[in-house]
């Protein structure tokens, strides 16, 4: 009995010292402010296998380095965004962060009514009901220059068909987009100029599967771009893409993933278009830990390493290396510019 | 016009049926499932359900044991589990099956990205290895008919399996004593139960099998189709089993004749990159098909008799 | 009975949290303080949370209506969430067309246009049903689909599309909208927040003056009694001089309606356009377990679907709280859904020899379970 209450004593004593030193702190260590961090996916939820589960990697890169507590809310439908944002922004939370072009109008409302509550929003802007940019100086936009790794993948598929060192070889490679919105059609861009710069000869056929969670769907948009010839598949889907490495795989043909490095998905893979979606949400905690949150739209690209590619279940020929090292350097010098748009 | 010459020429391709048929297989099988469990006279809406549950218990056991057979076991009785769940509620305790159907389905869609969560963090669910995927057999000498060859046997097992099946459910259903039995259960129950037959049992088996078979066809897309699970990633096949089902009037022929149908405007959606036309209105089309059926055109379609009715022994 | 079966379902689901290694009181404490603004132990506003609360409550009321009254009839309206659509589609639409019309006018069309829209959505299962004996449970399924598909070519791509590249319609003109209860003002404080943050509208009103419209219709009208008899025996309603198949095409036709005010009242008084969020609505869903375990009702379907609105709004401070994922919310919903249908609590009590009572199957008021094969499938001679 008497060893249990000491015990107990001595764990008592033990917290009533943390919290003196916590409390009264006159200086140093203690006085850190921690900062709190809210993390609100769409519907897509945590495990999407796509942005929102970067955004996650992100944030909990975050958490370890600065110590902010985070918090996170997955949205079950489209009625949950503002009740979650609104959640975090009335519990003084220091940064909320909205997860895809989904959330716009939901960012664009909150911020407007908590407007010393810090927000970003990934691949969007805080907008009316009517898509104008509200532009609330509370608001921090996080877009990608999904282009710039569109054309790096697009210049390996560009280079394989023409040297001959693809599969088929019949001069046709293909895109899998799941819905046809800016950040895919970005992407898409960037490969068909991309390709198109290093084999002008070439056809780049583009598909939608209007999906992003049925991989069967998307496989079967792949496979219709087999059956036209199409020798090179870059799926641009999300989950649903995942049915387009999987279909490349059985034809024995080359695919590349979007995104994260999907490598392990299929190993037909060959490459990555890399969105780095945790780069831009651990970004955004450190410009707020660092007190230099600035409002309006903060740009991923390749030149500050928001975007990017991998190599992955292929060793690329020196030459081609080359060209993606030429290339990776005349964009971000700005000399090359790979379209926005689908040519 | 475009369109109509766009569509008759992908008609005229090898490859637009080769997909069909995967398409269709991927519905044949849950839609079988329904026509066993609704012909005892249990009716099942929660082959939605079932097979989400078995995809996504078929990519854990296949990351577990590299091992597709076994995964695909797994995939079944974990369909089957689920429909075990129905068949103590709806025939047991003689619950509204309908709401039992929708209750599994909510359920399985919770239940599968809860323990998404649980067991493999808020991280990815991974990938199964190429290596251990249901494979895709090309079946030797036949592969090499010209058009046959290339949609009926350069397919994957279970599409093999499910014709198999299809052929197996027919004959049981039609041709043997046990058929004569689940069919008896259905129209009429309490005269089979004076006639010795043990209406529960038939039941429960019947249930059960329509577990096991959405689960297989869960498997076919969750490690034979694609190769991770994603949240979701049935997207209402179930419930368009269940049409395929009353579409072909409860028999397993035309249940087939229907999952064609539908997994042929899958494939010609898939397509699409040549088609001029809204994809969203062409997803409408297998809708607004069976609806048609429905209002008749191609007669009425009648369910078994006892379907949707508990049996409660000893009442009339 | 209910109270019963929604216990015995939070009960499994804590040992769900507790056997995947979570804590179900944790959990319980953040749904509680999420949907219902008790005992908030992260700084959550109550107010907040019940007004978010009521936001979700609003149109599981008018669709539990429209899946309740259905079911006294003996049919089974899985419907509700495509006739939500249509009607947040006519909404929508005569809204932005008619932008400019003053409210008192406007909101009427666009209330009245959602019905109609709605009860014409339903009004198809309804007539299959009535002439053909088309299972209703189908029909409104595919109603569903081809809602969901048509509403996605509407403002993707179609005429109703903002701008190419959006997935969104134009707002709707102001005078098409419900005012909320408290001003939309950001710069008024109110419960220590924004007083635009408490979103409840007036369609609060209307959704109570549905189910108070549900009980009279059902209890004091002739059509309730015929619709009762009908849920009864169709056979003994033959008898009795009910023309069962009018009574199916009405009891639809008003559904719909109920419903198709549901979709309305989300778009005039939430949304104020059509937005993606529709693609993935579930209101119409939920409000089958609402009509299930408010028992038909009244009061029941709004206390259920107080519930149930809670839960959802619940789900969200639990993971944020309690770091446990929303979609136990799912889960717990099947739970409750599994066992007011399998009446699992009298089951258990009647094991029990204290506790026996007389067998209850299903509570009086309730009609049979709606077979896959009534009466009206084989179509109802008439004179």
């Amino acid at each position: 009995m008497a060893h249990k209450r000491l015990k107990f004593l001595g764990v008592a004593a033990a917290v009533l010292m943390v919290a003196m030193a916590c409390g009264g702190s006159p200086s140093g260590g203690g006085g850190t402010k921690q900062y709190k961090i809210g993390l609100v996916t769409d519907i897509g939820g945590l495990n999407d296998k796509s942005f929102n589960h970067l955004a996650y990697v992100g944030l909990e890169k975050a958490k370890s380095d600065f110590g902010i507590v985070d918090s996170v809310t997955e949205s079950h439908s489209g009625n949950d965004y503002v009740p979650n944002l609104t959640s975090f922004a009335s519990k003084n939370y220091d940064l909320v962060i909205g997860v895809g072009f989904l959330m716009q109008e939901a960012v664009g409302t909150v911020s407007g009514t908590f407007p010393n509550i810090h927000f970003a929003i990934i691949d969007g802007a805080g907008t009316d009901s009517t898509g104008k940019d509200l532009q609330h100086t509370n608001v921090q936009s996080l877009f990608f220059k999904e282009q710039d790794a569109g054309a790096m993948v697009g210049v390996i598929s560009g280079m394989l068909e023409k040297q001959g060192k693809a599969k088929k070889n019949k001069g046709v490679i293909s895109a899998v987009g799941g819905v046809s919105i800016p950040p895919v059609n970005h992407y898409i861009a960037g490969y068909k100029w991309a390709a198109t710069m290093e084999d002008p000869g070439i056809k780049v056929e583009v598909g939608y599967s209007n999906d992003f969670t049925d991989p069967a769907k998307c496989q079967g948009v792949a496979k219709g771009q087999i059956n036209d010839g199409s020798d090179i598949l870059f799926q641009v889907a999300g989950g649903c893409g995942l049915g387009v490495l999987q279909a490349a795989g059985q034809a024995g043909l080359y695919s590349i993933g979007v995104d994260a490095d999907q490598k392990a998905a299929d190993p037909s893979v060959i490459a990555s278009a890399l969105k780095k979606v945790d780069v831009a949400t651990y970004t955004a905690i450190q410009n707020v830990v660092k007190g230099q949150f600035k409002s309006g739209a903060l740009t991923f690209s390749i030149a500050n390493d928001g975007a990017g590619y991998a190599v992955d279940n292929l060793t690329l020929p020196a030459d081609i290396q080359a060209e993606l090292k030429t290339v990776q350097d005349k964009i971000k010098a700005g000399t090359l510019t790979p379209p926005a748009d689908i040519p | 016009m475009t369109a109509v010459t766009d569509i008759l020429h992908l008609l005229f391709t090898a490859n637009l049926w080769q997909a069909t048929l995967a398409a269709a297989v991927l519905l044949l099988l849950p839609a079988l499932g329904g026509v066993i469990s609704e012909r005892s006279g249990v009716v099942n809406i929660a082959m939605e359900g079932m097979m989400l549950t078995g995809a996504f218990f078929g990519v854990v056991a296949d990351l577990a044991w590299h091992n597709p057979l076994a995964a695909t076991g797994v995939a079944m009785l974990a369909g089957a589990l689920m429909a075990t769940v129905h068949a103590v509620v709806s025939i047991q305790f003689r619950a509204d099956q309908i709401v039992s159907g929708i209750a599994i389905n909510i359920f399985a869609a919770g239940l599968t990205v809860f323990l998404v969560n649980r067991i493999y963090g808020l991280q990815d669910v991974g990938h199964v290895g190429q290596s251990e995927l249901i494979p895709y057999i090309n079946v030797p000498g036949l592969d090499q008919i010209p058009f046959l060859g290339k949609v009926l046997f350069q397919q994957n097992v279970i599409v093999y399996a499910a014709l198999i099946i299809l052929v197996l459910t027919h004959v049981v259903l039609f041709r043997t004593r046990l058929g004569l039995r689940i069919r008896a259960v259905g129209e009429h129950p309490q005269a089979a139960d004076t006639a010795g037959i043990n209406v529960f049992a038939i039941r429960y088996g019947a249930v059960i099998t329509s577990g096991l078979l959405s689960g297989l066809s869960g498997a076919f897309l969750a490690i034979g189709i694609s190769n991770t699970f994603v949240p979701n990633m049935t997207d209402g096949r179930g419930y368009i089993a269940l049409a395929a089902m009353i579409f072909g009037k409860w028999t397993p022929g035309g249940a087939f004749i229907a999952c064609l149908i539908f997994g042929l405007g899958q494939a010609i959606y898939d397509n699409n990159s040549i088609i001029h036309v809204s994809p969203y209105l062409l997803s409408m089309l297998p809708y607004l098909l069976t609806l048609i059926v429905l209002a008749g055109v191609v007669g009425r379609s009648t369910p078994p008799a006892a379907d949707g009715l508990p049996y409660v022994p000893g009442s009339e | 009975m209910p109270l019963g079966s929604v216990l015995l379902a939070f009960v499994v689901d804590g040992l769900l949290v507790g056997v995947t290694g979570g804590n179900p009181f944790a959990a319980y404490g953040a749904l509680l303080c999420g949907g219902f603004g008790f005992i908030c132990t992260q700084g959550e506003n109550p107010v907040l949370q019940i007004s978010n609360t009521i936001v979700f409550v609003i149109p599981l009321i008018t669709t539990g209506v429209a899946v309740a009254l259905p079911f006294r009839a003996g049919l089974f309206n899985i419907g509700a969430e495509g006739q939500l659509l249509a009607g947040a589609i006519a909404c929508t639409a005569i809204g932005i067309k008619f932008s400019s019309l003053p409210s008192p006018i406007l909101l009427p069309m666009v209330l009245i246009g959602g019905m109609v829209a709605g009860a014409l959505w339903a009004g198809v299962a309804g007539v299959l049903k009535a002439t053909i004996g088309a299972h209703e449970v189908v029909t409104t399924i595919m109603m569903n689909y081809v809602a969901q598909w048509f509403l996605r070519y509407l403002i993707v791509g179609g005429p109703l599309q903002l701008a190419p590249g959006t997935s969104k319609s134009s707002p709707i003109g102001a005078g098409a909208r419900l005012a909320t209860v408290l001003p939309n003002d950001n710069t008024l404080i109110i419960f220590g927040l924004p007083s635009s943050v408490y979103r409840v509208h007036t369609g609060l009103l209307i959704a109570l003056a549905a189910a108070a419209i549900f009980a009279f219709l059902l209890w004091r009208t002739s059509l309730g009694y015929e619709i009762r008899a009908v849920g009864q025996s169709q056979k003994a309603a033959r008898y009795a001089g009910v023309s069962v198949r009018r009574t199916i095409i009405v009891t639809m036709l008003i559904a719909g309606a109920f419903s198709g005010l549901a979709g309305a009242t989300e778009i005039a008084g939430v949304d104020h356009n059509l937005t993606d969020k529709y693609f993935s609505d579930s209101t119409g869903f939920d409000a089958i377990a609402v009509a299930l375990l408010g028992l038909g009702s009244g009061v029941g379907i709004v206390l259920a679907a107080i519930l149930f609105g809670a839960l959802h709004a619940g789900g969200s401070v639990m993971q944020a709280d309690a770091n446990i994922s929303g979609n136990l919310v799912f889960i717990l919903q099947a739970l409750i859904l599994f066992s007011i249908a399998a009446n699992f609590v009298g089951a258990i009590r009647q094991r029990i020899p204290g506790l026996a009572r007389p067998p209850t199957a299903l509570p009086p008021e309730m009609p049979p379970a709606a077979p896959m094969m009534t009466e009206a499938a084989v179509p109802p001679v008439e004179s």
